[in-house]
């Protein structure tokens, strides 16, 4: 409810936003806006959003490049996720500052909700006059059953804008080199010496919560692209990738429907990996499974036939994998050359790390992911997405999630910008807590504004004996709503924690069930 | 049947842990154990193993003949590494720690320069074999196979040739070996190119059950130092055995009870108490056992 009224407030101030402008349609007439701005550097930018308050003088920012600071992982443990990120990056920097941009804008977002439903051939009639709305053709017989759903194919458009708000867009990216100090470092360095306008940055859970502190601390705007276990409530944090209770429920009533109850956990040893686990566990009951055992790896570990005789000695019906990184994917081809042979479910692996790309067949057969991006979504608008990649990375084997993440996070960290007039920080925040959406390659995108997390189009990926991917169900779209149900709206109370699940009652009712 | 299959299992955990912490260690029993010199860049010189390994069997040259050439590639780079920086350093066990330290930061950093962070994949060679509800790879038992004959191999080196003599006079007493004839310099420098070749074919060994990146050495370093270390000096060879069988004897239950994280706390906590008990480690212990039934016999 309180979303409502804080938007109604934003909204009432300028009762026309315009948001179709933001769309890239008529770019005109912010051209002659820019150009004014240009000639009158030290004047006030005028803003499509009166009512934000500047906490910068615009003077000092309206020169120079638009700053995007970037931390991935280039080079060690983590570096097969952070290299695709940064390409993702640079990619939609250069299109950024040619350009272009995807569709979207506040509460005009395509797509959205599908649901299933019996369908007839031709939309119903209805009476004119009815205030009952009284049906005159139903349009035919009901008899098709699919996704009421449709998606837009043609999303990359013209911005009518070079850059951001004219100024060229600056990637200023750093090698994290998956080591959370310098991780810290980094993080210092881009805000206090570089000034970044936005900081983009974080693969595991123990870098994010590394660098928070220190985004707090000088309020940086911040965008954490990642897939994790979710539960950060941070008024500077905008998390794009989906969370646990958007993945982890569709993927396990999977399993337990087609493979059976009794479900084995095997997870990286650190904050993401405990808490998938604990949500994997605590939700198993609600759709019939149970979880008959968990086992915790640390990150350095790539020697795994303990593992494996644990594994083939509980005889699982199925095996969630929760692995992450370049020591642990080698579970893969161990388990396979040890002939195990469980079905497997995962949040993460495949959609990330490749592992089918990287391993010989069959290491990854029987592997279902609840994602909500990989390389292979069968979508014309993905497959435009990865040839404009592909053209710019000839050599590049894989875009997973976190890669689409970032790139379409630049991208609304750019609308959002152009929207507001500005790229001061303190109104940016607000200009995203518009509710935006946004047509990123998987599919349309929700920004939630209470909670800084992003409904996602979740599809259940598959890997066969080849490694060939095809998909069995599709979630158009799943809200990310824990936070919400722990009450948490950060446009009314600030707040700049992390919850966990111990935080929620209603995880404890669940565990008893089991 | 079911209990059966199990006892192999556990069995084939034992041997498959035991012959990890061997293979680590390979290199490291020659360096550390023979010449004293710490050398940190043991890790590095697996990695470049792994390296060779990697780009040779891509290059479609068969797996077995690439663990030998990587044998031969990190062989000859450690002899030029003794030549040219290594034998300024004999004596100075703090300076050759430093020193080695510092090549493992060049050759990991440059491998990250050169290669990227990391390189494809190698399969992992061999099937499985199963017993009951259990199932082994083929690979893995085959490097247990190799483990036991590169260790007989390298007693048989140190025990029964004329170089193994001549290294051992060399490294008990240089003064007094390079009076009877023994060029020492020769001899160091064979010894150090041998642990570092043997570093290189364990790194080729592990390389399709690891990812191979610059970093990767690194894994191998705590437990190579640990298997040496709680096998102690006296006797180099037997140490290493007892050690890993007896660490690996630690591990494989309680890893196989209570999980991979616990099975390293307590490997790591009986290297600690083994340590403690037998400062000279495993090999004193052993040596002494066999220097008493001589004296009665």
């Amino acid at each position: 409810m309180s979303d409502h009224s804080s938007q109604d407030r934003q909204s009432g101030n300028d009762p026309q936003a315009n948001p179709s402008d933001v769309s890239g349609g008529t770019g005109a007439d912010r051209r002659k806006v820019l150009k004014l701005m240009g000639a009158a550097a030290g004047v006030a930018a005028p803003t499509y959003l009166r009512g934000f308050e500047y906490t910068r003088s615009v003077q000092a920012e309206s020169s120079g490049p638009v700053k995007v600071g970037f931390i991935e992982d280039e080079s060690g443990n983590l570096s097969v996720y952070g290299i695709q990120k940064l390409h993702a990056a640079q990619l939609a920097v250069k299109e950024i500052n040619e350009g272009k941009t995807l569709k979207g804008g506040p509460d005009i977002g395509a797509g959205g909700l599908g649901t299933l439903g019996s369908v007839a051939k031709n939309p119903p009639t209805i009476s004119k006059e009815g205030v009952a709305l009284d049906v005159v053709d139903a349009g035919g017989d009901k008899s098709i059953n699919e996704v009421v759903f449709d998606e837009d194919a043609d999303v990359f458009v013209d911005s009518g804008d070079k850059g951001i708000l004219g100024r060229k867009v600056d990637l200023i990216s750093v090698d994290g080199q998956s080591n959370n100090a310098l991780w810290q470092q980094l993080a210092r360095r881009l805000i206090q010496q570089d000034k970044v306008d936005v900081l983009v940055a974080g693969f595991a859970s123990a870098e994010r919560e590394a660098i928070r502190p220190i985004v707090d601390q000088f309020k940086q705007l911040y965008f954490y692209t990642n897939q994790y276990e979710g539960g950060v409530a941070d008024a500077n944090t905008f998390c794009t990738g989906p969370v646990c209770e958007q993945q982890v429920i569709p993927v396990v009533q999977y399993m337990v429907e087609k493979f059976g109850p009794r479900g084995y956990t095997l997870a990286a040893d650190y904050n993401f990996g405990q808490l998938t686990a604990a949500w994997t566990k605590a939700f198993a009951p609600l759709v019939g499974g149970q979880i008959i055992a968990e086992e915790f790896v640390p990150l350095s570990v790539s020697e795994f036939s303990q593992v494996i005789a644990r594994v083939q000695q509980a005889k699982p019906d199925w095996v969630m994998t929760l692995l992450v990184g370049q020591n642990q994917q080698n579970y893969y081809p161990q388990a396979a050359a040890a002939g195990l042979k469980f079905p497997m479910a995962s949040t993460v692996n495949m959609a990330q790390g490749y592992e089918h790309k990287r391993f010989k067949p069959p290491s990854l057969a029987n592997m279902h992911n609840a994602i909500q991006y990989q390389l292979e979504v069968p979508t014309a608008r993905n497959r435009a997405f990865v040839k404009r990649w592909m053209a710019m990375f000839p050599n590049d084997q894989y875009i997973g999630e976190m890669a689409q993440n970032t790139y379409f996070t630049i991208h609304l960290y750019a609308k959002a910008a152009r929207l507001a007039g500005t790229t001061d920080q303190a109104t940016l925040k607000k200009a995203l807590e518009l509710g935006w959406s946004i047509e990123a390659p998987e599919g349309s995108v929700f920004l939630e504004p209470g909670t800084h997390h992003c409904a996602h189009y979740i599809r259940l990926a598959v890997c066969d004996e080849n490694h060939n991917v095809k998909f069995v169900r599709d979630w158009p779209s799943i809200q990310a709503w824990w936070l919400q149900r722990l009450g948490v709206n950060l446009v009314r109370h600030p707040e700049y924690k992390q919850y966990t699940p111990d935080e929620d009652p209603y995880f404890k009712m669940f565990l008893k069930k089991s | 049947m079911d209990s059966f299959a199990t006892v192999i299992s556990v069995l084939y955990q034992f041997a498959t842990n035991g012959a990890f912490l061997l293979l680590s260690a390979l290199g490291l029993i020659v360096i550390l154990g023979m010449m004293n010199i710490i050398n940190l860049a043991h890790g590095e010189l697996m990695m470049m193993g792994a390296y060779t390994a990697s780009i040779a069997w891509h290059r479609g040259v068969p797996f077995w003949l690439c663990a030998i050439l990587a044998f031969v590639v990190v062989g000859l780079f450690g002899a030029l590494l003794e030549r040219t920086i290594i034998r300024r350093f004999y004596g100075r066990e703090l300076g050759a720690l430093v020193v080695t330290w510092g090549i493992s930061l060049i050759l990991s950093q440059g491998a990250l320069a050169v290669f990227g962070p990391f390189l494809p994949a190698i399969p992992i060679p061999g099937g499985s074999v199963a017993v009951g509800q259990y199932s082994f790879s083929v690979y893995w038992l085959t490097n247990i196979g190799l483990a036991c004959l590169l260790i007989i191999g390298l007693w048989a080196l140190y025990n029964h040739t004329t170089f193994g003599l001549q290294a051992r006079a060399a490294m008990q007493n240089a003064a007094m070996a390079r009076a009877l004839g023994v060029d020492t310099g020769r001899i160091y420098t064979l010894t150090f190119s041998l642990g570092a070749g043997l570093a290189g074919f364990s790194g080729a060994l592990f390389a399709p059950t690891v990812s191979i990146a610059p970093f990767m050495g690194q894994q191998f370093v705590a437990p190579a130092f640990i298997t040496v270390v709680v096998g102690g000096a006296t006797n180099v060879i037997t140490g290493a055995v007892g050690s890993s069988l007896l660490l690996s004897l630690v591990k494989t239950p309680v890893g196989f009870l209570l999980g991979a994280f616990v099975g390293t706390v307590a490997l790591l906590l009986a290297a600690l108490v083994i340590i403690r008990l037998m400062p000279d480690g495993v090999s004193a212990v052993i040596q002494r056992r066999i220097d008493r039934r001589n004296r009665f016999a």
